[in-house]
């Protein structure tokens, strides 16, 4: 098959590169330099040799996978995703793919395969529900990882993930917003709310010194989720917290983390800590975002540099919520909420980060009795959006692949009937905003943090 | 980096023909990207649109919130998708010379 | 010949055995564990994520739970593997006399022999079908076969091989060998204090297989075995919570 009959996101230009200081690596040195960064990784990563080592082709992630339920193809089957690489590790690193590569099923390297990488490890989500469902725990998210920050060194990503790690350098932020675009949108939510929940105040505080809160939401929500910002902010209100975004990481997502985990994402931790310190914030608290906070609860202690600042806890706002609800210090009213709802658990949040049991208090606390109806299969076993890992391309190929890469979660929200679906994660939203409309599913996308904000009641 | 030309002037766009500098953006570009957007002409409801975008872009250096775009356009969404059919975050911004966004969208 | 596959051949077998799954051991343990993957819901201390590995090990429990034909044909064929693993260890040692050792009391030697003869044979036949059912499947299955390499399709062979031997041994009495034989050439082997191979040529056809197998196992997917373990130490380890609450908010958590 060769480069253009392969599906693959719309590549980042030569310039784009140069613009992080890049420069692409010609074509009669990648194989060279691919293989030497295998050789690194192998050497450094032990998720990475385990999955290279371990696999017995069993077959047991192909039906776990919705990118193989929705296009069918073998190269989609994790453990045939991961061979794309595993061949030419066995051949360059494993003494029977020295010795016997065709019966071993060992490869040279060569510019098709790379292509082939850069086609299949984007159209896998990292969503991990493969290593779920492995016999051996296998994490071919891992792989995937690695495929992607190899191609990123050699100038392949999508023009997606390129033009959003610009942004990140230049902003803090996914979507380019400036300091004044950040304000500007949260004024007119402080309106928004006033008008609509009878004259409540909601103020938003922007780079607020001494603060004691950094909350950290979704870029994304500045343009598509106003009411995830709406529920933070109201309940940030209710319990009288004294807190801040800051206009230098206004993302809780990382992109980074799904292109290149060496210098972009890392550039969002130092961000993060920096400002956190720079308000002197106690806790650091995660807007709705499933990567990234992954990228934050369970990176941030191995990547931070600064052992002081290593030290503030950071939570997400389920958390918190999840904490004050069991407390019983929140007064909510579900009969705001009266619809029939569903949760999709966001990957990162149900199988990376332990968040199955604490969305479920909140929803359970924000609707009526009888109105969350769950979806199946779901906590850890869920399928993905389709769009996890920020494969949000628009390009007309690839955007059909979404609508097939999804087709496995439009089932399963179609048997429960629901009419509203509460999906906690930005590009869980960004993804189903489109596909409910391709599925004709009769719902509408929500957050779960704008259910509760939706349910608080505020007396005086 | 591409260019196109139109009306003999050279624009810089990017991989999506999105114009770089929002500073060079004149009429023949919003016509011109209009027609790839499948819009046959640019009407009244259009042109109220694509100047909020471009005044808003000029004031904060960011598309502003749909929500916002809408509210105070006064133009409902979903008559935003049946003028700009690939929607106001894409095709609006397009013609009105702003970036295209990146991150979950 | 004989020389060579009974007193040669089996010295390096076992030490490729030893020493190449302690070289592929070795190499895993070089590249770090840099970030905490762990899969939640998290356990919350070692000794809780130590049991559901074990749990994992001792039932497949994936794949009964997400495949469940799988499961079937995988559980049994190791399950099989693994007592006769111990089996053939203890009844070569004990001359069949391994579960009258172990229960003098109540089994007696004649038992123990009867036990060991019937255990031995169903368990063998269990592996045989097992295996066959996995081969069916990995050649029926469009998606397994997709991602199937000829060494996935050897090792099964190799297996069916030495199964089908093993049990035409155990099932035609003109065929078997006993214990003894095997255990005074076995105990001439650990003594270095040489003793011929038993004059039997399926026994040899087995027993060059098995050598062939453990020849291979470490350059081969077989190390699974092992992987199991140290991929499941990566994604199965405890995490601790930070503590909820909101510092300087108006509302606390605890007055």
């Amino acid at each position: 098959m060769s480069a253009n009959e392969l599906r693959q996101p719309k590549r980042a230009s030569a310039a784009l590169f140069k613009k992080l200081g890049m420069d692409l690596v010609p074509d009669n040195e990648k194989v060279a330099a691919a293989i030497g960064h295998i050789d690194d990784f192998r050497l450094k990563v032990r998720s990475f040799v385990m999955a290279m080592e371990t696999c017995v082709k069993c077959g047991a992630c192909a039906e776990a996978c919705h990118t193989y339920l929705g296009t069918r193809d073998p190269n989609n089957i994790p453990a045939g995703r991961v061979d794309l690489i595993r061949k030419v590790y066995k051949r360059y690193f494993t003494v029977q793919g020295q010795l016997f590569p065709g019966l071993v099923g060992a490869q040279d390297l060569d510019l098709e395969t790379i292509e082939k990488w850069y086609s299949y490890f984007y159209q896998c989500s990292e969503c991990r529900r493969c290593a779920h469902v492995c016999p051996f725990g296998i994490d071919t998210a891992e792989v995937t990882f690695i495929a992607r920050q190899i191609l990123y060194w050699l100038g392949i990503a999508p023009q997606l993930h390129t033009a959003t790690a610009d942004a990140i350098l230049r902003t803090g932020n996914h979507m380019g917003l400036t300091k004044a675009g950040i304000i500007d949108t949260l004024e007119f939510l402080s309106e928004e709310i006033e008008e609509e929940y009878d004259g409540l105040k909601v103020d938003f505080p922007v780079d607020k010194p001494d603060s004691d809160i950094l909350y950290v939401p979704s870029s994304a929500d500045f343009m598509l989720n106003p009411r995830t910002l709406f529920g933070a902010g109201q309940f940030f209100k209710y319990v009288g917290a004294n807190w801040t975004i800051s206009s230098e990481i206004t993302e809780a997502g990382n992109f980074g983390y799904l292109s290149d985990q060496t210098r972009i994402q890392r550039e969002m931790v130092t961000r993060l800590l920096a400002e956190a310190k720079k308000y002197g914030c106690k806790k650091i608290v995660w807007g709705e975002c499933g990567h990234g906070w992954r990228a934050a609860k369970m990176y941030v202690p191995t990547l931070a540099d600064l052992v002081a600042v290593k030290q503030i806890p950071i939570t997400h706002i389920h958390d918190e919520v999840e904490a004050y609800i069991k407390a019983g210090l929140l007064e909510l009213d579900p009969k705001r909420n009266d619809s029939k709802i569903t949760l999709h658990d966001p990957c990162n949040y149900a199988r990376a980060c332990g968040h199955a049991d604490n969305m479920r208090t909140i929803m359970n606390a924000v609707v009526p009795k009888g109105a969350f109806v769950e979806m199946t299969p779901n906590r850890e076993a869920n399928f993905c959006c389709g769009g996890g890992s920020g494969i949000l391309f628009d390009d007309p190929g690839m955007y059909q692949f979404r609508i097939e890469a999804s087709n496995k979660k439009a089932e399963q929200v179609r048997e429960t009937g629901a009419e509203i679906l509460c999906a906690p994660c930005s590009i869980c939203k960004a993804q189903l905003y489109p596909m409910v409309k391709e599925h004709k599913l009769p719902v509408e996308v929500f957050g779960l943090i704008d259910l509760v904000g939706h349910a608080l009641v505020f007396r005086e | 980096m591409a260019f196109v030309e139109i009306e003999g002037k050279q624009v810089e766009v990017d991989e999506d023909g999105f114009m770089v500098d929002p500073a060079e953006w004149f009429e023949g570009w919003a016509h011109h990207i209009a027609k790839q957007e499948g819009i046959e002409e640019l009407t009244e409801r259009h042109w109220h649109v694509v100047n909020f975008l471009k005044d808003y872009y000029a004031k904060t250096g960011i598309a502003p919130m749909i929500r916002k775009l809408c509210k105070e356009s006064g133009i409902p969404l979903k008559e935003m998708y049946e003028l700009f059919p690939t929607g106001p975050a894409k095709g609006a911004c397009k013609i009105a010379g702003l970036p295209k966004p990146t991150g979950c969208v | 010949m004989s020389l060579f596959l009974g007193q040669i051949l089996p010295y390096i077998a076992a030490v490729v055995f030893i020493s190449g799954v302690t070289w592929r051991i070795w190499r895993w343990m070089i590249p770090r564990i840099v970030h905490n993957i762990t899969l939640s819901p998290f356990p919350g201390s070692w000794s809780k994520a130590i049991v559901w590995i074990l749990w994992q090990f001792a039932t497949f429990w994936n794949l009964l739970k997400f495949d469940r034909p799988l499961w079937l044909g995988a559980w049994f064929m190791h399950i099989a593997l693994f007592l006769m693993l111990g089996g053939h260890v203890m009844a070569f040692y004990t001359v069949g006399l391994q579960f009258h050792v172990m229960a003098p009391g109540i089994i007696t030697a004649e038992m123990s022999l009867a036990m060991s003869d019937w255990i031995g044979t169903i368990l063998g036949l269990i592996f045989l079908v097992a295996l066959l059912y996995l081969l069916g499947r990995r050649l029926a299955n469009e998606q397994v076969r997709a991602i199937s390499s000829s060494s996935d399709y050897l090792h099964l062979f190799l297996l069916i091989g030495i199964a089908t031997v093993g049990n035409i041994m155990r099932l035609f009495p003109e065929y078997h060998l006993g214990y003894a034989p095997v255990r005074e050439y076995l105990a001439g082997l650990f003594l270095f204090n040489p003793v011929p191979l038993p004059d039997h040529s399926l026994f040899l056809i087995k027993y060059t297989l098995v050598m062939i197998l453990m020849i291979i196992f470490p350059f081969s997917k077989l190390m699974h075995s092992f992987g199991f373990f140290w991929e499941r130490w990566i994604v199965n380890r405890p995490y601790t919570e930070p503590a909820r609450g909101l510092p300087g908010a108006r509302l606390q958590l605890h007055k």
